[in-house]
């Protein structure tokens, strides 16, 4: 029986092509889609699952309140691990991390490593990371010992058993120790390589400050974190209190995390960036919504075709068929359509994979489409969707009475309203989905273009350390010897994201105020182009005049602000010029500068301060003209190369790097890109194939109003009406969904583009041309044809 | 075997009651083959669908082999439907999508025959009415005729008591139409089956053994009569 429903449903599908073309493709986009989106989605919820020990480990993040600045990091100081496990019985282990590039040297191999970790001798018994040689207890339990992943150990050691070797890490040597596979890629700790924790200075000492290290505690249960959460409450209450001596509202918290809560519901980043689980709930919904688009295409369609099946219903049940058969068998049909769209969406998703990667960040290769538990999957889909896409087609064709439908034809009464409000659902989405993209696409703008305080094209940015940092000058001078290079300058870090975060007092009447800060060398100003509203940019004089004798006693800063540290002082820039501050140490006001995004635009522009210290560059920037790049690019790096043998050269463009902190952002807007074209694209697919049905049905009725005189337009205006109809009525819908969610996403900018009103109208209209369009396909084809053919055909 | 009492039916109309058949009163015995006459609009059709359970009329008593047909649940009437009733349409009906094979097979598919005994029914009655060589063929690719023929096997492939056909000759024509009331004829004397068929042609009527004349939703009494 269930052989026979599957012939005639083929042979129906061969028999209507038009009709099993949209729905098997609009499925198989729908699929395709749900299954990109699924696989992305298991990825992000797989994270840090692998760990055996996983529901025992947790993260420790801190947050205080000192002076009047809070603050809450992942990060913490040397002495939270140690001193837990010391307090708390309930710790076993502890692991610190550290993460920190690293020039890496073997023989003729030199190369920048920027996934070096730091730690604990603990790392390889707490976390599943298998090691392939070496022992997990002791391959870090001393200072300068070293971990490779199986990768690296190809990359400098070829087929050599790299146990034993010594490498050189920055100036020091490592001794290799083992071996570990490489770190799978949805755990949030990726590493290259794993040095002793030991092996940093920063390790002799303990403190509760200088957080820079991510710390994993394992317990001994899994029950243990919400009570011992409390108790580190109370505990680092006394800590702060006879160790920080903390006064009035100054406090400090350390709260735990469980390890796979890390990646999706931390707000904090830790060694690699966190995702929102916010932005999985929303991939996960344009997934359904995408596939109830599709879905909705095979109703419609089923239902509006099938005045064609109606004899053949009757007649199933006068040769004795009962409902339960008749349904049976739409159902079957609608299985073996989506069983076909699944195999097409497999076809897709694999043809489509390395776009989806693009577009996700992730690496996938097709295989994962085709394992059993995907398939599997992907079976129990199938079987959901044919069942509500083919359940009221099926109720409504299997419920007609035999005598009406062989006397009359099929009448389905109410299903035109069903039809039409999920045309109206359908667009809804569509409208919906094109705003939002418009929003993200127009806010990407906005911040690509917005003045930013300073310039970011055409620079390039290199490493300094403390090695370069000896003959700085030097190499400054013989750099700027290249063709091209119009000025370079040497700061702390990039203008893009500045960390640091120092106070700064008025000695007058001791006011502080808490500021962000970077070290700058005579010519950084210049280079990335900031702009000085008063006092004028530091000269050479102000280098000599910088005195780092009696051990940095004799130093007196001269500092540039922004508009809002002199503002946050009360002074008007003119008034600032000249004034003497301290940041630990006095210095002199020598300029004010215009206020310049130095975080991202999710982030107000908080007072700064500049201050020309060059013991502490951190990077060099080089502003070259852009003709020619390549050429100053090689001359670049040919100096480079005489002058700094120990660093390879790996540079990066400054507007690269304010790119990646929009990543997110990007992301998003391809995503949304993507699905909105697709949400229309199925929309329309589903009103193509509805016209065309109708226009069948109404052959006869549009032969005889031409007959009586009708154009071609007229015809086309009375098929299209109801259909215009339906979509400004989701236009309608749409909009205020659309506004509240677009300006949602917007608030999480401080510095936003204004929604304007030309976006709907942009939208509205393209949606009602692009539907207009797939209307006319069809009408105009049947309006055009010879009525007097069509009624005798009738 | 067949008993109809006082069976009406109408629709409203504009609040009146219009009547397609009123007050009709029928007995059908094992083996008759009727004919059912009357014009246009008395009612023919709207009689035969509520003889064969495809229709229901307002009021009035069916008994079927003395089963009281409104009396019994849908599952059951379906039952004795399929068991014991054959339809045949002027338009044949046949499904556009499925072979000559397929059609004639579908019956026995929803009687839950075996497949290896739906085989040996099907071969055996394609053999009877020679049409052996058409079995893989659409509908579309047959004469009127043929479909015709299509037809009348697939409403016999389950051995029905009882064929109802509704002017199984209106689309045909002279020699395609004598060639069917013939069998009809012969399925009725040799084989038993009680046949009631509406038609326009007194020709086509003067086969069967008794004529119902229908005017204006009721039995004509003198022609019943007369052919008592």
């Amino acid at each position: 029986m269930i052989r026979n429903y599957f012939k005639i449903a083929l042979r129906h599908l061969q028999k209507n092509k038009l009709y099993a073309f949209v729905n098997i493709i609009g499925l198989a986009i729908g699929i395709a889609s749900c299954l990109f989106i699924g696989v992305y989605i298991w990825h992000e919820l797989s994270y840090d699952r692998f760990h055996e020990n996983g529901n025992r480990i947790a993260r420790v993040t801190w947050e205080y309140h000192f002076g009047d600045a809070t603050n809450k990091t992942a990060t913490t100081g040397t002495k939270v691990g140690p001193q837990f496990q010391r307090t708390f019985p309930e710790v076993e282990s502890y692991v610190r991390l550290m993460k920190y590039p690293r020039v890496i040297g073997y023989q003729d191999k030199l190369f920048e490593e920027k996934t070096f970790l730091y730690a604990d001798s603990a790392f390889f018994s707490m976390f599943s990371f298998p090691l392939l040689i070496g022992n997990a207890a002791t391959v870090l339990d001393a200072p300068d010992k070293l971990v490779v992943t199986e990768s690296m150990s190809k990359k400098y050691f070829g087929s050599e058993d790299p146990v034993g070797k010594m490498i050189k890490v920055g100036i020091k040597d490592f001794m290799v120790t083992g071996v570990a596979a490489d770190a799978p890629d949805n755990s949030q700790i990726q590493f290259d390589f794993i040095g002793s924790f030991t092996s940093l200075n920063a390790s002799k000492e303990e403190k509760w400050t200088e957080a820079n290290y991510v710390t994993y505690l394992l317990l001994n249960n899994s029950e243990a974190i919400a009570p011992l959460q409390n108790k580190i409450y109370a505990y680092a209450d006394k800590v702060s209190k006879e160790e920080m001596n903390t006064t009035g509202d100054e406090y400090m918290k350390y709260h735990l995390e469980p390890l796979t809560q890390v990646r999706l519901h931390s707000k904090l980043d830790g060694l690699e960036p966190s995702n929102n689980i916010v932005y999985i709930y929303i991939l996960g919904a344009v997934a359904i919504l995408i596939l109830l688009i599709a879905g909705v295409n095979y109703t419609n369609l089923s239902t509006a075709q099938s005045a064609r099946r109606t004899s053949e219903i009757g007649m199933r049940k006068v040769l004795g068929a009962n409902r339960l058969q008749v349904f049976n068998q739409f159902i079957c049909e609608t299985f073996l359509i989506t069983l076909l769209a699944v195999v097409f969406a497999l076809v897709i998703c694999t043809v489509l994979v390395p776009y989806f990667n693009n577009l996700s960040g992730k690496e996938f290769n097709a295989e994962i489409f085709f394992k059993p538990f995907t398939l599997l999957s992907l079976l129990i889909l199938a079987s959901v969707v044919s069942f509500t896409a083919g359940a009221y087609p099926a109720i409504i064709l299997s419920a007609g009475k035999v005598i009406h439908i062989l006397k009359s034809g099929f009448h389905f009464t109410g299903s035109g309203t069903l039809r039409k409000s999920l045309i109206v659902f359908q667009f809804v989405i569509s409208v919906f989905l094109i705003i939002a993209t418009i929003v993200i696409l127009q806010q990407l703008a906005f911040i690509q273009n917005k003045d930013l305080g300073y310039d970011k094209e055409q620079v390039i940015i290199l490493p300094v350390d403390s090695k370069i940092s000896e003959q700085y000058d030097d190499l400054k001078k013989a750099l700027a010897t290249t063709s091209n290079v119009i000025s370079i300058g040497g700061a702390y870090e990039s203008p893009t994201h500045i960390g640091w975060s120092d106070g700064l007092n008025r000695p007058t009447d001791g006011k502080q105020i808490s500021i962000n800060a970077l070290p700058v060398d005579e010519d950084f100003v210049k280079t990335v182009g900031l702009k000085i509203i008063a006092g004028s940019d530091y000269t050479w004089g102000d280098v000599q005049a910088f005195d780092t004798t009696n051990q940095g006693n004799n130093i007196r800063y001269t500092f540039m602000l922004n508009e809002a540290a002199v503002k946050a002082l009360g002074w008007s820039p003119e008034e600032a010029i000249g004034k003497t501050v301290s940041k630990g140490r006095e210095g002199t006001i020598k300029a004010v500068v215009q206020d310049f995004h130095f975080r991202s635009f999710h982030e107000a522009i908080n007072p700064m301060v500049l201050f020309l210290d060059k013991r502490m560059l951190g990077s060099i920037f080089i502003k070259i003209s852009g003709n020619n790049t390549q050429n100053t690019i090689a001359g670049l790096e040919k100096i480079w190369k005489s002058r700094v043998p120990h660093r390879p050269f790996e540079y990066k463009f400054l507007d690269d790097e304010f790119n990646d902190l929009y990543k997110t952002e990007q992301r998003t807007a391809g995503v949304f890109t993507s699905f909105a074209f697709i949400a229309i694209l199925l929309a329309c697919l589903g009103l193509f194939a509805l016209t065309a049905y109708s226009m069948v049905q109404r052959t006869k009725e549009i032969g005889i109003r031409k007959i009586l005189g009708a154009s071609v337009v007229d015809i086309l205006s009375l098929v299209s009406k109801d259909f215009i109809r339906l979509i400004v009525i989701a236009m309608v819908l749409a909009i205020p969904i659309a506004i509240f969610a677009t300006s949602k996403w917007l608030d999480s900018f401080v510095y936003k583009t204004k929604m304007e009103w030309w976006v709907f109208v942009v939208a509205g209209l393209g949606t009602l041309v692009v539907s207009l369009i797939a209307i006319s396909l069809q009408a105009i084809k049947t309006s055009m044809a010879n009525p007097v053919k069509n009624l005798r055909t009738e | 075997m067949i008993e109809l009492q006082h069976i009406s039916k109408w629709y409203n109309v504009g609040g009146k009651p219009v009547f397609i058949l009123k007050d009709i009163n029928l007995k059908v015995k094992e083996g008759e083959f009727i004919s059912i006459m009357g014009p246009s609009g008395s009612g023919k059709s709207t009689l035969l669908n509520i003889v064969g359970m495809l229709d229901m009329p307002n009021e009035g008593a069916y008994h079927f082999f003395g089963e009281s047909v409104y009396n019994l649940k849908d599952k059951h009437r379906n039952e004795l439907y399929k068991k014991n009733i054959g339809f045949i349409f002027q338009a044949y009906h046949l499904i556009d999508e499925l072979t000559v094979y397929e059609n004639i097979e579908t019956p026995l598919l929803y009687q839950n025959v075996k497949s290896s005994e739906r085989k040996a029914i099907v071969a055996d009655m394609l053999d009877k009415f020679n049409i052996v060589g058409k079995k893989d063929l659409f509908p579309s690719q047959l004469s009127g005729g043929q479909q015709q023929l299509v037809g009348i096997v697939r409403a016999l492939i389950a051995k029905p008591k009882l064929l109802l056909a509704d002017e199984p000759t209106g689309n045909l024509n002279t020699a395609q139409g004598e060639e069917i009331m013939q069998l009809f004829q012969q399925l009725n004397q040799e084989e038993g089956v009680t046949i009631i068929q509406v038609t326009h042609s007194e020709k086509n009527a003067s086969y069967g053994n008794r004529i119902i004349n229908l005017l204006d939703g009721r039995v004509e009494p003198s022609l019943q009569n007369a052919s008592h």
